[in-house]
């Protein structure tokens, strides 16, 4: 035991001190939390949905992801189920093609008319693509189809983003 | 495209590419099919709603040919066949109905246009990804029948 001797002003200066010192970080922490959580949302998800499919079973042959999200309009939430054609190119990037058609909006799919292999055809007016989503000349489509913004989890599951113009189409 | 002021006006621009209309066709009533006929209605716009997706550019949805299950049968028909002269005379080659009532079937012969029925599938107690993986296989087969209307001719 120390034989120190506390005074009555020093212990209720010490308590007092105490005490307030909590009651002042139990008000600042959640207004901090509240001024950095922006920060801290936008690294854990952003704009990326993850689609369910892992990296390890794409090919160079372009496959149909679906993926899903909901959707807010006026009052009412619904799921929407967007279509992707997923590939890797030579240099092993993910490509992500969206399937929606340049020209009136129809949805293409990849060697959908057995006359075309290799190309992605859209049935209401015939519209051809070839594999990097470039237009064929001759067919009713004016530009390439759009591509999405990829980006693969630590995990190894495809995550795709917003829609972009085509960057590979030459 | 849907019946909807973005996608009419974009119809207008485009007209000549937009040769199909659809039709869902819909029952009503308070007696006791009432519960089948909900059944469709909550079925029969997913289904054409996902055939418009795929199909946007050559197709226009409209709003559902609604009737009470217990008009006269030479009312549902004459209405329904007015609507696709209508439709004929705008351009639109090919007016497909999609219904699940099977009052239609057997009316098919005496209808001016292409008659989809499907039977209809109660999704009352379906979660939601079986859901949509049944829409879509009824949907695939449809897209069968539509490519090879538009084949034909």
């Amino acid at each position: 035991m120390s034989n120190q001797r506390v005074s009555r002003r020093q212990f209720l200066n010490y308590t007092l001190t105490g005490v307030g010192g909590f009651m002042a970080a139990g008000m600042l922490m959640p207004m901090v939390r509240f001024a950095i959580d922006p920060v801290l949302t936008a690294e854990a998800g952003g704009d990326f949905i993850s689609t369910g499919t892992s990296i390890d079973e794409l090919s160079d042959v372009p496959t149909r992801v679906d993926f899903s999200y909901e959707q807010v309009d006026a009052w009412y939430t619904s799921e929407v189920t967007n279509t992707a054609w997923v590939y890797l190119d030579e240099s092993q990037n993910v490509i992500a093609l969206n399937p929606t058609c340049k020209h009136l909006g129809c949805t293409v799919s990849w060697e959908g008319r057995e006359s075309d292999p290799n190309r992605f055809f859209c049935p209401c007016h015939n519209g051809l693509y070839e594999k990097s989503g470039k237009n064929v000349p001759g067919t009713p489509p004016t530009a390439p189809l759009d591509m999405y913004e990829t980006r693969v989890s630590d995990d190894g599951i495809l995550q795709l983003g917003q829609v972009v113009p085509n960057t590979i189409a030459k | 495209m849907i019946w909807n002021t973005k996608d009419i006006l974009l119809y207008f621009q485009e007209k000549k590419y937009i040769d199909t209309a659809v039709i869902p066709l819909l029952p009503l009533s308070f007696g006791e099919d009432a519960k089948q006929e909900a059944d469709q209605a909550e079925f029969i716009p997913l289904v054409t709603a996902l055939l418009e997706k795929q199909f946007k550019g050559r197709m226009m949805l409209l709003p559902p040919y609604t009737y009470f299950s217990t008009e006269s049968d030479d009312q549902k028909k004459n209405r329904l066949n007015e609507w696709t002269v209508n439709l004929k005379s705008q351009g639109f080659t090919h007016v497909f109905l999609v219904t699940s009532d099977s009052f239609w079937r057997l009316a098919e012969d005496e209808m001016a246009s292409e008659l989809i029925w499907l039977p209809s599938i109660p999704m009352e107690h379906m979660d939601g990804k079986y859901k949509q993986k049944m829409i879509e296989d009824q949907v695939s087969q449809l897209l069968k029948i539509v490519v090879g209307k538009w084949q034909k001719n």
